[in-house]
């Protein structure tokens, strides 16, 4: 609602034919509560240039947590004047308030021309406003002004005992968490971290090489603040934000928790390909993830020749991690499965684990192992023997000495019971043609007299 | 005039080893362990801080079974030393496997590139790291420029490159370049010996054809499988005449 149409005789909540009869040539547009909420996502997400904590308030209010970062703007006032200014400049008329509550903020931006409550002293700005700066449920903001209750002033003073009595806890609640006696929950838009900086540009930039430099420039920011509390972190955003109110986020993770500057500037500097910066970044913003404590390493001696295995090895993951992505680096470990394909896990190269047991060197396994068994022609005369030949890939493979078998069977524990069958066992051979070639090959189910039997080429040994 | 010509020849001769020396590893070795092979090899075996080059052929080239357990078995020594990057494009490496033939999966690190261009980036950005003892690189091929870029890579740190030509989802052969490799190796399977009344197969036996190597001699064994508890050496040299016994000689001859 804003003023022009206030000017007309418009109100919330006037119903549409009245509306048409009081301004003949008005155009009415459904109400679309989805896109309004999405609109206020969006809004949330432009606000993460003031503060990263940012909680919409449906329908048609934001909540950000500013502790700490109206320095930025030199003061708090200076910041709520950035703010309108930048909201009307994109069209959205908008009321602001800071207040040490979330509820008085509500309430002064609402009903009051107070702009900043001083801290502790949001009671005296509250007591002349009316009752529904209180966000209370309609029954009691319909009832209260009934009884004459119509400031919360007089609210104020009444005990707080017979207040519970009539009105139910909300109204008590609700004024409690207005004066900060009680503790209000908010669901950020994330969660708020206080490892967070900020650049903003008196000329908007452009430039691929000035974007690296404002993203070495912010990390070197951050790391400066993470090396004085002896943090770490693994994971930095860096976002840009445009002029016209888009953001747009290069990251980069790392394995182990660091704080150098310039491995993490490196880290992001490829990802910087990616952002468009339209008419020109104007803020640029940093935010860690994942902090943790980590111990400042003694400088060796030898620094310049030598480094611990750790410090050469955990910059080459991170750099293949973000370079091929994290299904691509990997470790292999044991997992306790005698299925061949579910007996290997991997993890990420330097993540710490427990180990399970090893695998068994008493069975010997393939250093190639092909992802489908591969289907084969095999000729066994004798049940439960190995083959005598097989042809793979067209070529006949005539088998010169063999070990086994090794019955493998599912895993049946964890299939519906129907689902099991003798077929699936598989009856592994390892033989070795006249080559010298070694193949891991099984067959499926069991011997049967009459059934084909179906042989399968699994794997390779050198 | 030629006589200061010269003079400067010679100087700049002089630069030009000065230069080289500063670059080159003092040149270590891992040994195989049997004079047979060591005098083959300059240094007395195979020279660390380089890459080496280990080809197949027939299904091998495809598969490269051969020649991976072939390398997992010679870089049993130095995995005791530090991290070994093994880079592939088709993911069928099986760590099971590896770790039968001495590789712990605590020192392996595997690397899934996607293109022949990226497994020779990461094979090069790996070598160059400390803590890698060695990079084990399956690529199709690496001409004479990748070649060099290994090298530089490998004399940073030491580490030593092992690249098995492989192309892994088949296809035709690219056209075969020259390379920079310190040594050319040829591996194919061969037939396995069991000691006399066992049942099955023997240890692992691998034709062995050292077909180029620097400053030393091209050489043709048969190599077995030492098992890790039978001494530092992962290969046992098998006497020709005596340890092959019946097994034919047809597979093994050159195909030109």
């Amino acid at each position: 609602m804003d003023e022009a149409a206030a000017a007309l005789g418009l109100y919330p909540g006037q119903k549409a034919a009245d509306a048409t009869a009081l301004v003949p040539g008005l155009t009415i547009a459904d109400a679309d509560p989805d896109g309004d909420v999405e609109a206020l996502q969006a809004l949330g997400d432009w606000c993460v240039r003031y503060s990263p904590a940012v909680a919409p308030d449906a329908p048609d209010g934001l909540v950000m947590d500013v502790t700490g970062v109206t320095h930025l703007w030199g003061g708090e006032a200076a910041l709520l004047d950035d703010l309108i200014a930048r909201l009307a400049a994109n069209g959205i008329p908008a009321k602001t308030a800071i207040a040490d509550t979330v509820g008085a903020a509500w309430a002064l931006a609402r009903f009051s021309d107070e702009r900043i409550a001083p801290p502790g002293g949001q009671g005296p700005l509250l007591e002349p406003l009316p009752v529904a700066a209180l966000r209370l449920d309609e029954e009691s903001a319909a009832q209260l002004p009934r009884l004459g209750l119509t400031r919360i002033g007089r609210l104020m003073k009444l005990p707080r005992a017979q207040l519970t009595r009539r009105f139910g806890a909300g109204v008590v609640l609700r004024l409690d968490q207005a004066l900060g006696r009680t503790e209000e929950a908010l669901a950020f838009r994330r969660p708020a971290t206080p490892w967070f900086e900020r650049i903003a540009f008196a000329d908007p930039i452009s430039a691929p090489e000035d974007l690296a430099r404002a993203a070495a420039d912010i990390t070197a920011l951050l790391c400066a603040r993470l090396e004085r509390e002896g943090k770490g972190a693994r994971r930095f955003e860096v976002a840009f934000h445009r002029l016209d109110g888009k953001v747009q986020v290069a990251a980069a993770g790392l394995s182990l928790a660091s704080r150098n500057p310039a491995r993490i500037a490196k880290l992001i500097a490829p990802r910087l390909d990616v952002i468009d910066p339209g008419f020109g970044i104007e803020v640029v913003t940093i935010v860690a993830e994942a902090v943790e404590p980590i111990s400042p390493r003694q400088q060796r001696l030898d620094a310049d020749r030598e480094a611990a295995a750790e410090e050469g090895l955990a910059p080459l993951i991170d750099r293949l991690t973000n370079r091929l992505g994290e299904e691509r680096v990997w470790r292999a470990g044991p997992f306790e499965s005698h299925v061949p394909e579910r007996s290997v896990v991997r993890r990420p190269p330097l993540s710490q684990h427990e180990t399970a047991r090893p695998w068994d060197p008493e069975r010997p396994r393939p250093v190639r192992l092909f992802r489908r068994p591969e289907a084969i022609e095999a000729m066994a005369p004798v049940p439960d023997d190995p083959p005598i030949q097989f042809r793979w890939r067209g070529r006949l493979h005539r088998v010169r000495r063999a070990e086994g078998p090794e019955r493998i069977g599912e895993e049946w524990w964890k299939k519906p019971i129907d689902d099991v069958a003798p077929d699936h066992v598989r009856d592994y051979y390892r033989v070795e043609d006249e080559a010298g070639g070694r193949f891991w090959i099984f067959r499926a189910g069991l011997y049967c007299a009459d059934v084909p039997t179906k042989w399968w080429l699994h794997g390779l040994f050198g | 005039m030629p006589s200061s010509r010269n003079d400067r020849l010679a100087g700049l001769k002089v630069r030009i080893a000065a230069l080289e020396a500063g670059t080159r590893t003092a040149g270590a070795v891992l040994p195989f362990g049997d004079p047979r092979v060591d005098e083959c090899l300059p240094g007395g075996g195979l020279g660390l801080g380089r890459w080496h080059e280990f080809t197949g052929e027939g299904v091998e080239v495809e598969t490269a079974a051969a020649a991976a357990s072939f390398v997992a078995a010679l870089a049993r020594p130095l995995a005791a030393r530090g991290q070994i990057v093994w880079v592939v494009r088709r993911d069928d490496l099986f760590a099971p496997g590896l770790a039968g033939l001495g590789l712990p999966p605590e020192r392996v690190i595997g690397v899934c590139a996607r293109d022949e261009a990226e497994a020779l980036m990461v094979l090069e950005d790996a070598l160059a790291t400390v803590g890698v003892v060695a990079a084990v690189g399956e690529v199709e091929g690496v001409d004479l420029t990748a070649g060099r870029r290994l090298q530089l890579a490998c004399e940073r740190q030491g580490a030593t490159g092992l690249v098995i030509r492989r192309r892994p989802y088949g296809g035709v052969s690219r056209r075969s370049v020259g390379s920079a490799a310190a040594s050319r190796w040829k591996i194919s399977p061969a037939p396995s010996e069991p000691l006399p009344g066992e049942p099955g197969l023997g240890a692992p036996r691998w034709r062995v054809e050292l077909e180029r190597t620097r400053g030393g001699r091209a050489g043709g064994w048969t190599m077995e499988l030492n098992e890790a508890s039978h001494g530092a050496h992962p290969f046992r040299v098998v006497c020709d005449l005596a340890d092959r016994g019946l097994a034919p000689e047809e597979p093994f001859r050159r195909a030109g």
